[in-house]
């Protein structure tokens, strides 16, 4: 990940010298940090909420309204996966690639596909954890 | 149903999730995915969540985001905000109230580098709260002031706000951070100004730190100098059209770098730190924009924009009135709301009756920045009031948010200033190549 995130910027430094579809070679790793960071960034809670309602409740009833955020987040990276899992399909047999360099798209959705995958573990793993708590 | 209700039942349950604690981007995802669905159709609504999350993300405008955090992770990795606030101490501290002054300078300067208020007032807070508590300052002036002026690093180029202001409105990111310089340096002098006329009816508030010999002056100026360095290289070629923005990050980023190893305090590890910090803080952004533009697709067919733009046009109110209402909401949800799920949720919604009444989108750009700036700084939610709970912890929020209180008063007459002489922010950008 963090080799990733060097390269991209190597990547932008080589623009000085234009090379040929460096714009679309940067594209194409932003899709990689961003998409690789995703479940990293939850896991360290750094996506931004929105708390002051939250923090003023009962933990009893913080600890069901987690459940709740981390069922809908599931709910949409599960047809995330899913959906980015198909549009790389349809780009994989229509054989789409980028203009200069004809870098294909589709593994790039894939990846996106997988890493959606990834933060559904994430998620999956917090339920589980957050149901267990609230037994207690 | 019409596509106006749904639309509208779409905003509040946005607001309902948003409120039980989902994060913003994702919510943004949701409501607008379940919003297309139900307006379109469920295939077009599936097909468009993917496509819309590919074409965000491989967006090349998009990839100035982590090129500009990463500048200024580098450069507080590598202890330039230390050097920034010690020449504006040299230069500022036997002034009465100067070392409120000088830590208004450094923010300042330092926002010249970076692009976010909570990271300018975490960088500054740490190396101004300090010298101010062991010279007798009062602690809601010292916390007040750094909450308040590193809210500039939105204003001043680099800006995270700026940039995802112009994603979304296809507006010149160029054109918008040049548009930040004159109205950022005059809300940093309108704080200052602040700070002196409190200090001048309580001296108490802030007593005098010793004078600095002349010499020492002008050796602090090399701590400037790096900062002036890399904000010619980014802005400058930014105006003159070198770079694109993306490109002008990159050369931000590389001589942020570069400095750090000349001077020779960029560490392995602080490297380490800078690029975890940017990744986390790009991927943050970049899902909010990509749930924005999810968003903002269910908003347009829901044609509510349209609606708006027609019923506020044939209103018989003049348009600065209605900029005025348009403010006024902004600054109320500016409270609630952290100053990117504002933006992201709002401008779909208002941007195209800020274009209908013919006002200028990067006039509005720099007005919004000027209102999010209030939201950062006001409770309930005033993320920059947080970062400086969390440096100096034993000052209570009451006490942090009283502080601030003269600062909001400049913030409002900055924002009125602009509304009459909107050449502040639109004079310099009419220069601008990109």
């Amino acid at each position: 990940m963090l080799l990733v995130t060097i390269s991209d910027i190597i990547g932008i430094k080589i623009l000085k010298s234009p090379v040929p579809g460096a714009i679309e070679i940067v594209g194409f790793l932003g899709v990689i940090i961003t998409a690789f960071a995703i479940a990293h960034t939850y896991l360290r809670d750094g996506h931004i909420k929105v708390e002051f309602i939250v923090m003023r409740l009962s933990s009893g009833t913080q600890k069901v309204l987690s459940i709740l955020v981390s069922v809908l987040s599931l709910v949409l990276f599960i047809i995330i996966a899913w959906q980015s899992f198909e549009f790389g399909r349809v780009l994989q047999k229509t054989g789409e690639v980028s203009m200069t360099q004809g870098i294909p798209f589709y593994p790039f959705v894939y990846a996106i596909s997988f890493c959606s995958i990834a933060v559904c573990l994430v998620l999956i793993v917090e339920i589980i954890n957050l149901i267990i708590k609230l037994r207690k | 149903m019409t596509p106006v209700s749904i639309g509208i039942i779409g905003i509040l349950v946005l607001i309902v999730i948003l409120l039980i604690g989902l994060p913003v981007g994702f919510s943004l995802a949701a409501v607008g995915l379940a919003g297309f669905c139900y307006l379109v159709s469920f295939d077009a609504g599936l097909n468009l969540i993917a496509r819309d999350f590919f074409a965000t993300f491989s967006n090349y405008s998009l990839t100035v985001i982590p090129m500009f955090v990463f500048m200024g992770s580098i450069a507080f990795a590598s202890g330039m905000s230390r050097r920034l606030y010690d020449t504006s101490y040299t230069l500022f501290g036997q002034l009465r109230g100067g070392l409120a002054i000088a830590s208004i300078a450094a923010c300042a300067g330092f926002a010249a580098i970076c692009g976010s208020t909570n990271a300018t007032a975490a960088a500054m807070g740490r190396v101004s709260l300090p010298e101010m508590k062991r010279y007798n300052y009062d602690d809601s002036l010292a916390t007040g002031c750094v909450a308040a002026a590193g809210s500039l690093g939105i204003l001043i180029p680099p800006s995270t706000v700026l940039i995802v202001y112009g994603i979304l409105t296809e507006q010149s990111i160029g054109k918008l951070f040049i548009a930040g310089v004159f109205p950022g340096i005059m809300l940093a002098i309108l704080f200052m100004m602040v700070v002196t006329i409190m200090c001048w009816r309580n001296p108490r508030l802030a007593p005098a730190a010793p004078p600095t010999t002349l010499k020492a002056k002008l050796k602090g100026l090399t701590g400037v100098l790096e900062m002036i360095v890399l904000f010619a290289l980014v802005i400058g070629g930014l105006l003159l059209g070198w770079f694109s923005p993306t490109q002008a990050g990159a050369a931000g980023a590389g001589g942020a770098i570069l400095i750090g190893l000349l001077r020779g305090n960029l560490r392995w590890d602080g490297f380490l730190f800078a690029i975890k910090d940017a990744l986390q803080i790009t991927c943050m952004v970049m899902i909010i924009v990509t749930g924005a533009v999810v968003f903002g697709h269910f908003i347009a067919i829901s044609t509510i924009p349209l609606t708006i733009a027609d019923w506020a046009s044939g209103l018989p109110l003049s348009s600065i009135a209605i900029m005025a209402i348009i403010i006024v909401i902004y600054a109320i949800g500016g409270c609630f709301m952290d100053s990117l799920a504002l933006i992201t949720l709002t401008i779909p919604i208002f941007y195209p009756l800020v274009v209908t009444l013919q006002f200028d989108p990067i006039w509005f750009g720099v007005i919004i920045v000027l209102v999010t700036e209030m939201g950062v700084i006001t409770p309930p939610v005033g993320v920059n009031v947080y970062v400086i709970k969390g440096i100096a912890p034993d000052v209570p929020l009451e006490k942090i948010f009283k502080g601030i209180a003269p600062f909001l008063i400049a913030l409002v007459v900055a924002i009125i200033i602009l509304i009459l002489v909107p050449q502040v922010a639109t004079f310099l950008p009419s220069f601008a190549a990109y």
